[in-house]
């Protein structure tokens, strides 16, 4: 007999997101000062970090669970959240014409649905949150309209991207209510654990992965990638790249761990193509690129991949470091578009990487920025890109994956190139413009700095949030194992 | 008496430097190059002391200092120095002042960047040769190439751009190998302790892979013919300080990890590959040798004969007996004291003429004479001529390849005419004939080119005439490592 245990208090954070949101839509109309917005988005944000760590765990109606996995992801995505506001704040000051409190509400609404994912107890309320999160970027990005007539194009294929990727997951969602009978994770991991449906989890499994490939912009799924990012505003494209990709990983992880475990030994054979082809497909397609933020885009597909290399192992080890790795990409995406925010300030054409050229002359410190950034992505050390690429390659050498190993790095200098390039580009070239020096106020260089020092310290010594996320999947497994 | 954590504070002081230029304003270069000069004095200060507070009869590791770094990795900082590594401490920190001194007037843009990369760059250096942790080593391995990358791509020449993309994917993809070995021995033994790993052995086929993996990362930082591409392009376009640190510690780097780790670590497999590399050696010697002969550019000259040079350094290092093991550390200090100057002597005339080209010179004893004189002593050292610090090295690798292979000595040999044939060339079209007109009026050097030549000059004859003391240095630490090969 199941009983229902309606337990608002761990659904605080989402609901402090819900009606924050609705209540920024309600009085958006009768206020002028459209900075508003960002103070009670900011505010929403520190209540839910409140709740989130002090609100003891529980589950609501068997649908949604707080627990160390989802609380730990969700602390991480708030930072990475309160960062991405701040370059949000900067860049809304500019670029007026949008539509300032229908933005951070949408924002909201989005952080929203990735909590309720990162919660989720079954296949349907992971496919609730998935789409409550995507919805309201799909009006995100395609905001920018005002500006480029192309925005609508880019929301199109991203809006069209993610109905196939729920295509892909309603599937598999029937699949395995029609076999199994229920679509909670518990129930596919016994019957998985009993022997049972081997065959057909595996296919339900692989609709899965398929649908987060599209997500996740793994090949042959990418091809949206570049366009919506162009299109996006930029704190949106550093939402989407960042943000929505590390919550999606998460949530992939959680379905890997809590309902697909048994099967593990598949998931290397399905995802090992898929993930070097995301590598090579990547870096190859990052060279041409002009702008700036098709290249960032193209190359947020190779680190996609990187990170789905952790998932190859099968164990919570590997699954740690993909974490650690989307972490370490968090702060590198928002900081290098708090940089592109600070030069299209400057001049749009900022965003070309020829229009580049010398810029370390006028601005030497926000080249240096760029520099680390780009150094970190390109995974040379002392940076965290590269201590987050080591550990992967320990695991899966580890793993017995020697080769995969050899030729995602033989990749990655390819993969390299690109960022080369845009150094070059800055440092080597002859001046292009001359531009006022350091025209704009230090304030918004402050979630730059914020992920610099991460970058840095965590490129030095890592251990701290590698042995946290370890911990927290090491509890999270003992814990979700004992009640069998 | 003792300063406490002498290795940390030579490895870290210039990042008091890099900190005070950082705050600094970008105007004001001429206190920027004041303090660059003061920390780098400093550094190299503290690194002779360190010099003369060595116990040259300690075989093993001093003044080692070893905390943990990272648990879950079993990785330390783990900073030590043996008779291998101490010699190339002072040299790493007296090549980055000699750089600064030498660009004092010639570093027009972008100043502060300029002696913030030569700062970050000397960290880099001493921190390979301080690291004994294999993953604190390649962390500094690689963090070398962002500065090298900027300093050669930034104020280089000409056609830096591609040089420096070359240089750097080279480096780049050769380091990877060797991070892909690195992880294979910590998965096998649990730790990137270079001491615990000595005298650990591995599968007779995995030993061989991973010295394979080593060697690449090593043979094109060397450079090894056939992957010296990369080394002609990017002396070329280097500005004089990006030269000098190039042929001065960058390309000793490799020599130094083939001492440091494939010897010790795979015995088996270095014996098996010995010979292949002797004759990769001979190659280079004999092949770069005669690719200066038509070089028509100084650097590239110079550039050309230092793969030639390096060939003698891993000859040397794979005749695997003493005598011809401390050549090659020995000739790899001499040759980044020689070329180191002969490019610095180079970048003085490049300051006043802007031409590189060989052709473009002459005469240049008369018009020049004090500069001529500095010049043949370079020449004479190069070509290693009985008094200067080149015979030393270089008499002592044939000595010991002869006791290993003798037709390598031969065909080896016929390398040291070569090398006398075209630096005595080049000194003739470049110093004798008739006067050119371009070198006429050319400004007497200046105080800062003299003190950065001179110590150099003082380097050549100390070690032509009395090695002595520095062969001390490694004689016990080569020994040990060599107890392998009896």
């Amino acid at each position: 007999m199941v009983t229902l245990s309606l337990n608002f208090g761990v659904l605080a954070v989402e609901l402090v997101f819900l009606f924050m949101g609705l209540f920024i839509f309600l009085i958006d109309k009768f206020i002028n000062n459209k900075n508003y917005a960002f103070y009670l988005a900011f505010i929403a944000l520190v209540v839910g970090l409140g709740f989130l760590l002090f609100t003891p765990f529980g589950e609501f109606a068997q649908a949604f669970k707080t627990d160390f996995y989802a609380t730990t992801i969700k602390l991480f995505f708030l930072i990475g959240f309160l960062l991405v506001l701040f370059i949000s704040y900067f860049y809304l000051q500019t670029f007026k014409a949008l539509n300032v409190g229908e933005y951070y509400g949408l924002l909201l609404f989005s952080g929203m649905g990735a909590f309720v994912m990162l919660s989720s107890q079954d296949f349907l309320t992971l496919y609730l949150g998935m789409e409550l999160m995507s919805i309201p970027v799909y009006f995100l990005i395609a905001s920018s309209f005002v500006y480029r007539r192309a925005s609508v194009e880019g929301a199109l294929k991203y809006f069209i991207a993610g109905s196939l990727a729920s295509l892909f997951y309603l599937l598999s969602l029937g699949i395995i209510y029609y076999f199994i009978g229920a679509i909670s994770f518990k129930e596919v991991f016994i019957k998985l654990a009993q022997g049972l449906y081997k065959k057909e989890m595996i296919l339900a499994l692989l609709l899965i992965l398929s649908a987060f490939s599209v997500k996740l912009s793994l090949v042959p799924f990418h091809m949206w990638a570049p366009d919506a990012y162009e299109a996006s505003p930029l704190p949106v494209t550093s939402f989407l790249a960042s943000l929505i990709k590390f919550a999606l990983m998460a949530a992939f992880i959680k379905i890997l761990i809590v309902a697909f475990a048994p099967l593990k030994i598949s998931l290397g054979e399905l995802l090992i193509p898929i993930t070097l082809l995301t590598l090579l497909v990547g870096a190859l397609l990052a060279i041409k690129q002009d702008n700036i933020i098709r290249m960032l885009a193209y190359s947020s597909i190779t680190h996609a991949g990187y990170a789905s290399l952790g998932l190859l192992s099968g164990d919570f080890l590997g699954y740690g470091f993909t974490i650690f790795y989307m972490f370490v990409y968090l702060f590198m995406t928002v900081g290098t578009f708090g940089l592109l925010i600070y030069l299209a300030k400057l001049k749009r054409e900022f965003l070309e990487i020829p229009a580049l050229s010398g810029l370390s002359k006028d601005l030497p410190l926000i080249s240096f920025f760029v520099l680390v950034f780009f150094f970190s992505l390109a995974g040379i050390p002392p940076t965290a890109g590269f201590m987050a690429k080591f550990y992967l390659f320990v695991m899966l050498i580890k793993s017995n994956l020697l080769w995969v190993a050899l030729l995602a790095l033989l990749f990655s200098i390819i993969g390299a190139y690109p960022y080369l390039r845009v150094i070059k580009v800055i440092y080597m070239d002859k001046p292009l413009h001359v531009v006022e020096k350091e025209r704009y106020g230090f304030s918004m260089l402050f979630p730059v700095l914020i992920s610099l020092l991460v970058v840095i310290l965590l490129g030095i010594y890592p251990k701290p949030v590698i042995d946290f996320i370890q911990r927290t999947l090491y509890l999270y497994l003992s814990l979700l194992y004992f009640h069998f | 008496m003792g300063i406490p954590n002498l290795l940390s504070t030579i490895l870290w002081l210039p990042l008091i430097g890099i900190i005070l230029i950082f705050l600094m304003s970008r105007e004001s270069e001429r206190a920027i190059k004041v303090v660059a000069l003061v920390t780098a004095l400093l550094d190299f200060v503290l690194s002779l002391f360190l010099l003369l507070s060595f116990d040259f009869t300690n075989p093993g590791f001093q003044f080692v200092e070893k905390s943990i770094w990272i648990d879950f990795l079993n990785t330390f900082y783990f900073l030590g120095v043996d008779g291998v590594s101490i010699l190339f401490v002072p040299l790493s920190t007296l090549v980055t002042l000699l750089c600064i001194l030498i660009s004092w007037d010639s570093i027009k843009e972008k100043v502060k960047e300029f002696y913030l990369a030569l700062l970050f760059t000397n960290i880099a250096m001493v921190g390979v040769f301080l690291s004994l942790d294999l993953l604190l080593f390649y962390l500094f391995w690689e963090a070398l190439l962002i500065p090298m990358y900027l300093i050669i791509g930034v104020w280089g020449g000409p056609r830096r751009i591609y040089s420096t993309l070359k240089f750097f994917l080279y480096t780049f993809f050769g380091s990877v190998f060797m991070l892909i070995a690195i992880i294979y021995i910590f998965l096998q033994y649990g730790t990137f302790d270079y001491t615990a790993l000595l005298g650990k052995t591995f599968a007779p086929h995995v030993e061989k892979l991973l010295f394979l993996g080593f060697l690449i990362a090593f043979a094109i930082k060397v450079p090894m013919w056939p992957v010296h591409t990369w080394l002609p392009d990017a002396h070329t376009e280097a500005p004089t300080a990006g030269s000098v640190i190039l042929a001065g510690i960058l390309i000793k780097l490799g020599g130094y990890g083939m001492v440091r780790f494939l010897l010790p670590l795979f015995p088996q497999a270095t014996l098996y590959f010995a010979k292949l590399i002797l004759v990769l050696s001979v190659i280079a010697i004999i092949y770069a040798g005669l690719a200066c002969l038509w070089q028509s550019d100084l650097k590239r000259l110079i550039a050309y004969s230092s793969v030639s040079h390096m060939g003698f350094v891993t000859l040397g290092i794979f005749s695997l007996n003493p005598i011809g093991v401390k050549g090659a550390i020995l000739q790899m200090i001499n040759h980044g004291i020689v070329t180191g100057a002969l490019f610095m002597c180079v970048g003085v005339i490049y300051d006043r003429t802007h031409s590189r080209a060989i052709s473009y010179y002459g005469g240049l004893a008369t018009t020049f004479p004090l500069y001529a004189a500095f010049f043949m002593v370079f020449t004479l050292a190069s070509i290693g001529l009985p008094g200067t610090n080149g015979f030393i090295g270089e008499f002592m690798i044939l000595l010991g390849t002869f006791l290993r292979d003798k037709l390598m000595v031969v065909l080896a040999s016929t390398g040291v005419i070569i090398g006398a044939a075209y630096m005595l060339w080049l000194y003739q079209r470049v110093f004798f004939q008739k006067p050119s007109p371009n070198v006429f009026n050319l400004t007497p050097m200046k105080w800062n080119e003299l003190t950065a030549i001179i110590p150099m000059l003082a380097l050549v004859f100390l070690i032509g005439f009395y090695p002595n003391p520095f062969l001390d240095f490694m004689r016990a630490t080569v020994s040990q490592i060599l107890l392998n090969f009896r």
